[in-house]
């Protein structure tokens, strides 16, 4: 345990030296990500200006759900993408053979290989965003509610890491997949919304296909008192089974490796 | 500390015709055939050995050396290398092993060598101390000064590919696996490379499974040779066996002091190569006294040298030979 630490260590380091390596894209990419967190609240602006509630959200309360989806997207671009991407990229040029090759989890090696430190401006955004939200609903969180919400946040990031190396397992059987991951940035794209706006098929797809509601609605719902201990368990249930899957689907993928030629 | 017994692998490749519609046809009913990389492969290699792996392009070599180092699973057959079956990829397996791609590189290519270092030194959980030790032998014999503190995209290639073997060995396996690693290298370089795996083969004794198609690297590296063809064993033994198997004949070269006809030189023996000033002959070795004594007697000779034939004539003899048998067969 106490290696795989440090190898995230290591790992952390070599991308922060990268980073600072590139000082100008460094800076380029934190203002981009600063300027894009400010451009998610338009949609919610767009929606709010016109009505007071949505689907039974009020708009502060729809703010924690965004709050929740901007932390997600920043984590998910600075911490979960930038290595998968490049696992797509070993795929095809055959240099996962080096990864393979090491004495240590191919998986864990692949999954923390590449950080990308400016990306991860947009959880400042997020933090702001929760006050605002709290002043906006006039309501302080209960300190069960907000173990639950960070339970259930974990248990988001787990997902959103899980479907991720669904996609990237897919990249064995059909090397490119490109397309595979903007569909799913796309989709994710969605979970900025609480999920009883979505209604008939969507709703279930986003409940149990790709829980998109686990991931951003439900922790704020625990934020604002409404979503009970049982009801937390059962999605970390779900979250774990999804993990499982994935490392089930991850270890067949390796099998079916074929390598690039020489 | 390898061995190999009926080894084969078949790949499973998605045919399709060139043009649009078979593409478009492809898109919904994919036609795969089964193409047998490796068959029935078998051989052995003691510890300390350093065997060159030669065949023609595709015949194999590479699928082989992935099996061997457990990043591909052998579709029959088995393999055992330093006592543990490669396809487990066990930790104590991929900590005695490297693999090295002439074509392919783990250096981080933004950051300097010395930061992939640290990355394997964590990965293979290398003693500080070990690790300082190595880093200090391996700089001292490939020369590395300052490169490891130089972004690896300013590396020229024959700088990157010594450090690409610094970052393979720095957790000091027993067997190395080197899959063209001189490829693309000028002479001085090729030459740097070779005499490196000599001295860390000399000095660890480790194992050396080496392909190439530099010659000279496996003449210079390579007491023995395993060669295959289309994925089977074509030959397995020493280089001059090989030669003498496959080229009887012994080769003179013939340095002249002044042009002679093609057919002049003829009589003592075959020409292989025919220069103004050079000339090659191949000639049985019970008839080699007499050409010699001929050829001395009667051609303006300035320098005359007995040798075997290159071991390029021979390979190129063995996969004539193991084509035509394979033409006649089918």
């Amino acid at each position: 345990m106490l290696r795989y630490l440090r190898l995230v260590g290591i790992q952390v380091r070599a991308s922060l030296l990268l980073a600072m390596q590139y000082r100008v894209e460094f800076v380029v990419q934190g203002f981009a990500g600063l300027f894009w967190s400010a451009a998610t609240f338009v949609p919610l602006f767009v929606v709010f200006g016109k009505r007071p509630s949505v689907a039974g959200w009020s708009f502060g309360q729809a703010l924690l759900v965004l709050a929740f989806f901007l932390l997600l997207r920043s984590l998910l671009d600075g911490a979960v993408n930038p290595s998968l991407v490049q696992v797509v990229e070993h795929i095809r040029q055959g240099t996962l053979d080096f990864v393979l090759m090491k004495p240590a989890d191919a998986q864990f090696l692949v999954s923390t290989a590449k950080f990308d430190p400016s990306a991860l401006s947009g959880t400042f955004g997020a933090f702001g965003l929760f006050g605002w939200a709290f002043w906006k609903t006039h309501h302080a969180p209960s300190p069960g509610g907000v173990v639950i919400a960070l339970l259930l946040l974990a248990a988001a990031v787990a997902l959103l890491y899980s479907i991720w190396i669904l996609v990237v397992s897919s990249a064995f059987y059909v090397v490119r997949v490109d397309n595979l991951s903007y569909l799913f940035t796309s989709i994710f794209d969605a979970a900025r919304w609480p999920a009883s706006v979505f209604r008939g098929i969507l709703h279930f797809v986003f409940t149990f296909v790709i829980p998109l509601a686990l991931m951003t609605t439900y922790p704020a719902e625990a934020l604002l008192s409404r979503f009970t201990w049982s009801d937390a368990a059962a999605s970390i249930g779900g979250a774990l089974a999804f993990a499982a899957v994935a490392r089930l689907t991850w270890r067949g993928a390796l099998a079916k490796y074929t390598s690039a030629s020489s | 500390m390898v061995h190999v017994r009926e080894l084969s692998k078949v790949y499973r490749v998605h045919q399709r015709p060139p043009g649009l519609v078979p593409a478009f046809k492809s898109i919904f009913h994919r036609a795969y055939r089964n193409v047998p990389a490796v068959q029935s492969l078998s051989f052995d290699i003691g510890p300390g050995e350093r065997v060159g792996f030669l065949g023609p392009n595709g015949a194999g070599k590479t699928t082989t050396l992935k099996m061997l180092a457990g990043l591909l699973h052998p579709t029959s057959g088995s393999a055992l290398v330093n006592g543990f079956v490669p396809r487990e990829r066990s930790v104590g397996l991929l900590k005695s092993i490297t693999l090295v791609m002439g074509q392919k590189q783990q250096l981080l290519w933004d950051l300097p060598p010395a930061e992939t270092f640290a990355l394997n030194r964590a990965i293979y959980e290398v003693p500080p101390a070990q690790f300082q030790d190595t880093v200090r032998e391996l700089s001292e014999l490939l020369e590395l000064g300052e490169l490891v503190n130089q972004p690896t995209r300013q590396l020229s290639l024959g700088e990157r590919m010594k450090c690409e073997l610094a970052a393979a060995l720095l957790h000091r396996p027993k067997v190395l696996f080197l899959d063209e690693p001189t490829i693309g290298l000028d002479v001085a370089m090729q030459l740097t490379v070779r005499e490196f795996v000599r001295r860390y083969n000399e000095r660890y004794g480790a194992t050396v499974l080496l392909t190439s198609h530099y010659m000279e690297d496996v003449r210079a590296l390579c007491p023995r040779v395993v060669v295959i063809d289309k994925g089977r064993l074509l030959f397995d033994g020493a280089i001059e066996e090989l030669v003498k198997s496959v080229k009887p004949n012994k080769r003179i070269v013939l340095k002249l002091s002044r042009p002679v006809d093609g057919a002049d030189a003829a009589r003592f023996g075959e020409v292989m190569e025919h220069e103004p000033s050079r000339i090659e002959l191949d000639v049985r070795p019970d008839q080699l006294q007499a050409a010699v004594a001929g050829a001395l007697a009667s051609l303006p000779i300035a320098d005359l040298v007995v040798e075997d034939p290159p071991l390029e004539d021979a390979l190129r003899e063995l996969f004539r030979r193991s084509r035509t048998d394979g033409a006649d067969s089918r």
